[in-house]
């Protein structure tokens, strides 16, 4: 008999060319398997966002950057819920027959899945997404008319959403060479910054479970696509895992100070049974691993190479470094045991006195 | 509403890291989406430099 859950964070940081997450969705073999060794894992968007492609388990909490990030700082708690109805808030932005193939995602995902969706805001005008990368070579990137899409997101939440999916209309630049280096699975995600802006504002204001779907063109063919790229390249849109996901992300429950050592009345997680963070080795640097290890939840170090090379030794953390996704469900399965990491490792050091 | 890009240096003083960023993007307006993307450790004569990039909502 297996021991109890053991909540887990599962960190890949969006816009920084990781080699596993760094694509359409393809830390999702990752996060499945982190799953079934935690039995319950809380991760984001970037992890689970395959386009056309989704897997939707249980086990998983599919929560929005930065509120995983306000999660991890005990702002906010997670309630599981059966099913969220989530709105559709479409940039006005997107040209009509862009805008019907939206529609025609949301309209299957009802009929196929049996998602509660709607109902559908359009903005009251385009919302001007620019891309950006930082000095770092990480994906940035802007948004032209912020107040239009948070009143746009007011209006779902007042007719009764619980949860709101996003899709604006991102700029056209098929002839990049940053998309080629992409699609040649060598390159940053050039929409990832501007799609992490979008939702991260809009689930600060609103409180609300919300995801972002970008809207463009479909690319001309390319044979010699890097089968992490080809989640995206499917169909029409990238709507369909956007819906699966906040059709059952947990709702966000605000936290009067720090969530620590508040009892739960409920079923609400809190940062407080969470057991471990899983992070890129070379990407501690953001809010949900600082602040895991800040209360001494174990930081596992996963070698996952990318544009950043913010490691423990740069920040002064102990970690527990693991080779790969696989090894690091393995300490995600020790620590779940109760087995001490240290005790599966060669050399075993001998105990220290502290005198 | 503006939504600022921003790219600081912050000089990593003794205790808790989280506050400290904050407090330094918190100066700019409202932290939006933050990472540290370089950082150079502390010598034996100088503090840990961290490199942050951020937008912040203005």
């Amino acid at each position: 008999m297996s021991a109890p859950p053991l909540p887990v964070l599962l960190v890949i940081p969006t816009g920084i060319g990781c080699q596993q997450g760094g694509y359409a969705g393809d830390a999702l073999p990752v996060a499945r398997l982190l799953a079934a060794a935690s039995g319950c894992l809380i991760t984001h968007p970037n992890v689970m966002n395959g386009a056309a492609l989704y897997w939707s388990d249980p086990r998983i909490h599919y929560v929005e950057g930065s509120s995983l990030d306000r999660f991890a700082t005990g702002e906010l708690l997670l309630r599981p819920v059966r099913q969220q109805r989530v709105g559709l808030l479409l940039d006005a932005g997107i040209e009509p027959e862009l805008r019907a193939r939206q529609l025609q995602v949301a309209e299957g995902c009802r009929a196929t899945l049996g998602l509660d969706i709607g109902p559908v805001v359009t903005t009251e005008v385009p919302l001007e997404v620019g891309l950006s990368l930082g000095a770092s070579g990480a994906s940035w990137g802007q948004l032209g008319q912020g107040e239009a899409l948070l009143r746009a997101g007011r209006q779902l939440k007042a007719a009764g959403a619980t949860a709101i999916a996003v899709v604006a209309r991102f700029p056209d630049d098929p002839d990049s060479e940053a998309l080629a280096a992409y699609r040649a699975g060598s390159g940053v995600d050039a929409l990832a910054g501007a799609e992490a802006v979008i939702s991260h504002l809009l689930s600060l204001e609103l409180g609300l479970p919300c995801a972002h779907a970008p809207a463009l063109l479909p690319l001309p063919l390319d044979p010699e696509l890097d089968p992490r790229a080809a989640g995206e390249e499917l169909g029409f849109t990238f709507l369909p895992c956007v819906l699966v996901g906040l059709s059952r992300a947990p709702d966000l429950v605000p936290v009067a100070g720090s969530a620590v050592g508040v009892p739960l009345a409920g079923p609400e997680l809190c940062i407080d049974a969470v057991g471990a963070v899983v992070a890129p080795a070379g990407a501690l640097g953001g809010a949900a691993v600082l602040a895991c290890a800040e209360r001494g939840i174990p930081v596992i170090a996963v070698d996952n190479p990318c544009l950043l090379h913010v490691n423990a030794e740069a920040l002064d953390l102990q970690v527990l470094p693991a080779a790969s996704y696989s090894e690091a469900a393995g300490l995600v399965l020790a620590l779940r045991e109760g087995i001490a990491p240290a005790a599966l490792q060669r050399p075993l050091p001998g105990l220290q006195g502290l005198g | 509403m503006k939504l600022v890009p921003l790219a600081l240096r912050l000089e990593r003083q003794p205790g808790p890291l989280l506050a400290q960023i904050h407090d330094a993007l918190s100066v700019h307006g409202q932290p939006l989406r933050w990472a540290i993307t370089a950082a150079q450790p502390a010598t034996e004569t100088q503090a840990a430099v961290l490199l942050i990039e951020a937008v912040v909502r203005a």
